[in-house]
């Protein structure tokens, strides 16, 4: 039987350097450009993490999954056929708030899951701050800053894909409102802020 | 003063205030109540019109944008918060 669990599959919005992780992770060849849109149809490749072979699904960049295109609809469907895969959430770190919207809807889904808070390096750039471990403990799973261009942030994406895990949106909410809510599990690991869930 | 985002002019900027239509698109886009959008350009012949919101800039068709309550009245300090 097929093991979900080592399938990968990179959601994000279009243009925020999903292919370029592909690449990146896979070795592969995925045609990258600096527009959105240009993958309308799925990649498929594989990366070796800590021994174990997960299989990298390039998936079309998508604003929701609520499908409006043919892109977005083979968005919706790879996450249907594959709902205990792990969620890559590709996020652009200049423009986070926008691609949030289907990060939220990713996690609403139930799966497994870890941000990559891609181009981190031209957010420094602009002189854009983001605090990413209050943002992962706001969504309560595993955030890395990322830069797939440099290669930045890509051996601690490939350690917390590892310790991707399902959130709750009614709790993103309250942490989101202020409210604290103490992590599940002890802490485990060094500055662990509860998004890995400690392990 | 509360205008249609549509015939909002070149280079000012307003606070969505309603979204009548067209609200679950326009939300997966940054679109929503309360943001502050800035119109960068119109297309001639009902072509669409292009806003700034946060670091997003963002072409909407002319009926959606039609359906997009903003207003222009904005404080300066609000701006300067958001």
């Amino acid at each position: 039987m097929k093991d979900e669990r080592s399938m990968i599959l990179l959601i994000g919005n279009p243009n925020v350097g999903k292919s370029v992780l592909f690449n990146r992770l896979t070795g592969g060849d995925a045609v990258v450009s600096n527009y959105p849109g240009t993958t309308v149809d799925y990649t498929k490749g594989t990366v070796l993490l800590d021994k174990k072979s997960y299989t990298v699904i390039d998936v079309p960049g998508a604003y929701s999954l609520e499908a409006r295109d043919k892109a977005e609809e083979v968005c919706v469907k790879m996450l249907e056929a594959n709902k205990n895969a792990i969620a890559v959430i590709v996020l652009d770190a200049t423009r986070i708030e926008r691609g949030l919207y289907i990060a939220l809807e990713t996690i609403e889904r139930g799966l497994s899951a870890v941000v990559a808070l891609n181009m981190i390096d031209s957010a420094r750039d602009r002189e854009i701050s983001v605090d990413s471990s209050k943002l992962q403990k706001i969504l309560g799973i595993p955030v890395v800053e990322t830069s797939a261009v440099s290669g930045e942030g890509l051996k601690q994406l490939g350690d917390m894909i590892r310790k991707a895990r399902p959130s709750n949106i009614k709790e993103i909410k309250e942490r989101s409102e202020g409210k604290e809510i103490q992590p599940e599990t002890g802490s485990k690991c060094p500055g662990c802020c509860g998004g890995c869930g400690g392990v | 003063m509360t205008v249609s985002l549509s015939c909002m002019e070149y280079g000012t900027q307003g606070v969505i205030t309603e979204i009548k239509k067209y609200s679950r698109e326009l939300n997966a886009l940054g679109i929503r109540v309360g943001k502050i959008v800035k119109m960068v350009t119109k297309q001639p012949i009902k072509g669409p019109v292009v806003v700034m919101t946060g670091e997003v800039v963002v072409a909407i068709g002319i009926e959606m944008a039609s359906c997009i309550q903003v207003n222009t009245d904005i404080d300066p300090a609000y701006i300067r918060d958001k």
